[in-house]
């Protein structure tokens, strides 16, 4: 398969008084590969994806998403150029419909939102496109229920359904599974591999369940103190000494 | 069934003068003023969750503008036109300003704005007329030059004018509150972050409803002068800007209707209770304080069966 490069960052950094987040980071991911990025706690993982998506700004370096320099792009310009996120701590759209948390992306997607005066339901294309998303990360049943009412996991499927709602060329995913319980998680992580799949959306997660980061990646990136450790295929990560001791005692 | 009240209200609305004094209609005319009024703000604070304290000043922008017109130009028309555009423009360029914050620090700066403009009407003699404000304002008749002129002197017939005026402007709110615009502003006011997120400029958007607050604060400015023939600076004061923030707490802030019953209920428990006691606001207080503590989502969440707290 030939590779090509969707996001690139050369010596990234940000810091937070004396405590460097992300330090020096130069990292590429490339199209089609489902990566994920693992490490400690405090590592700078989701700084990294901050940084990336455009909600916080870095001190130095540069970030280019295919071959556009978007170091200082404010984020609502990045969704429309391609590159969606979810939220590790929940955030949705409480007081808006399940349907509407969907329809709002869309709308946004297809650069219908400023119409002041045309009704929602006349909107064909954007309330189609709605309803198959919401089928798709299984929310149709719910779908008039306030967003705030769901349950955690129902949450967590919106949250996905949102980032994927701006159909985006480059997805980043932070924690999608936290706070499920253990069939939550399996199911909502095989749902974003199906995404994955079927999408022509590149997917980079941050998450803590190793076993299902190593059976669902093509490419892991380890950080630790700010930094990458290691980058590469699966099984080349599970043999990285350097990685099985800042995950001593844990098996992976 | 809802849209069997709606078209009840609006027959006994147009029918109203056959049957009611004037003192009826003149204050059946402050209720529409205030609802247009509470409309503007809660497009910010229930829609887009910016809590404005400065109104006012918009609202004075659209009486004196309109007043001034009036006073060379009698064409009532040309006054409510002027005024609305008027209270765009400055709610426009003073919303560039304001919306670059939000919470507390956005409050803070509608309110100095609003204080600004009430120094201005206060101060500014030549244009504004001082503390005296201004006065002879006339009921211009309404007209299209060389077309078709109505007289509207009476009350009667000016009642006519803000009854329609009010209910356009009530029916091209509600078609912009169930629009993509409409679910954009809900969306920014729901999670910012999210909502830049998925692409929307939070800071486009915060101006529009900035400037459309700031256009129907200034329509029912406009369509002040001629009822009272007088303009005073007090219409710019702070405490003017509270009437919005009462009505739509009172009423609802989460629905599209709130502020308009909200308005309503002003009207009548000031009317009510005034008869009895000079400090009619305290009661109004305490009721705003039960309602806002029992009933988060105002007097039409209760109808809606959405009352309570959450």
């Amino acid at each position: 398969m030939k590779m090509k490069e969707i996001i690139r960052t050369e010596g990234l950094a940000k810091y937070f008084g004396e405590m460097a987040a992300v330090h020096e980071v130069n990292l590429t991911l490339q199209e089609g590969l489902f990566s994920s990025i693992i490490g400690p706690n405090g590592a700078g993982k989701t700084t990294l994806i901050n940084l990336l998506s455009g909600y916080l700004l870095p001190d130095a370096g540069r970030i280019f998403f295919r071959e556009a320099d978007v170091t200082r792009t404010p984020p609502h310009k990045r969704v429309k150029m391609g590159i969606s996120r979810s939220f590790q701590i929940m955030n949705i759209f409480p007081r808006l419909t399940v349907f509407q948390n969907i329809l709002l992306p869309v709308l946004s997607r297809l650069n219908k939102n400023s119409r002041p005066f045309s009704a929602l339901k006349n909107n064909k294309e954007a309330v189609e496109e709605t309803e198959k998303i919401l089928n798709e990360v299984w929310l149709w049943e719910e779908k008039d229920s306030p967003a705030g009412k769901l349950s955690h996991g129902g949450q967590r499927f919106l949250e996905l359904g949102i980032a994927v709602a701006a159909n985006p060329q480059l997805c980043f995913l932070d924690e999608p599974s936290s706070g499920m319980n253990p069939i939550e998680r399996v199911n909502v992580l095989e749902l974003v591999k199906k995404l994955s799949g079927e999408r022509k959306t590149t997917f980079a997660i941050v998450e803590h369940d190793m076993d299902v980061v190593f059976s669902i990646s093509d490419w892991i990136v380890v950080m630790n103190r700010g930094e990458i450790l290691a980058e590469g295929k699966p099984e080349d990560i599970r043999n990285n000494r350097e990685v099985r001791d800042i995950y001593l005692g844990e098996e992976i | 069934m809802k849209t069997l009240t709606i078209l009840l209200l609006v027959v006994l609305l147009s029918l109203l003068p056959l049957f009611a004094g004037k003192y009826i209609l003149y204050m059946t005319i402050h209720i529409l003023l205030l609802s247009l009024f509470s409309l503007g703000f809660n497009l910010l604070f229930g829609f887009t969750g910016l809590l404005s304290f400065g109104q006012a000043g918009f609202y004075a922008v659209g009486a004196y503008a309109c007043a001034k017109i009036l006073l060379s130009v009698p064409s009532l028309l040309l006054g409510i036109l002027g005024g609305v555009v008027m209270a765009g423009v400055i709610s426009f360029l003073l919303g560039l300003l304001s919306i670059r914050h939000t919470r507390i620090y956005f409050s803070m700066l509608t309110l100095c704005f609003g204080m600004m403009i009430f120094s201005l009407a206060w101060k500014w003699r030549d244009m504004t007329g001082g503390d005296d404000g201004l006065v002879g304002i006339p009921r211009a008749p309404l007209e299209i030059p060389g077309l078709w002129k109505i007289n509207i002197a009476t009350m009667e017939s000016y009642y006519y004018v803000v009854l329609v005026s009010s209910l356009l402007a009530i029916y091209i709110f509600y078609r912009l509150v169930n629009s993509p615009l409409g679910l954009t502003l809900q969306g920014i006011r729901d999670s910012e972050t999210r909502a830049a997120c998925v692409g929307i400029s939070v800071r486009n958007y915060r101006l529009i409803s900035f400037t459309i607050a700031g256009l129907y604060a200034g329509l029912a400015g406009a369509l002040l002068p001629p009822l009272e023939n007088t303009v005073a600076p007090t219409v710019a004061h702070w405490s003017h800007s509270a009437e919005p923030v009462l009505a739509t707490l009172l009423g609802g802030i989460y629905s599209f209707a709130g502020p308009i019953v909200g308005s309503f209920l002003f009207y009548i428990i000031k009317d009510i209770i005034v008869r009895f006691t000079e400090y009619w606001l305290i009661c109004l207080g305490v009721i705003v304080l039960v309602l806002v503590l029992g009933f988060r989502g105002g007097v039409a969440s209760i109808f809606y069966g959405k009352g309570g707290r959450e």
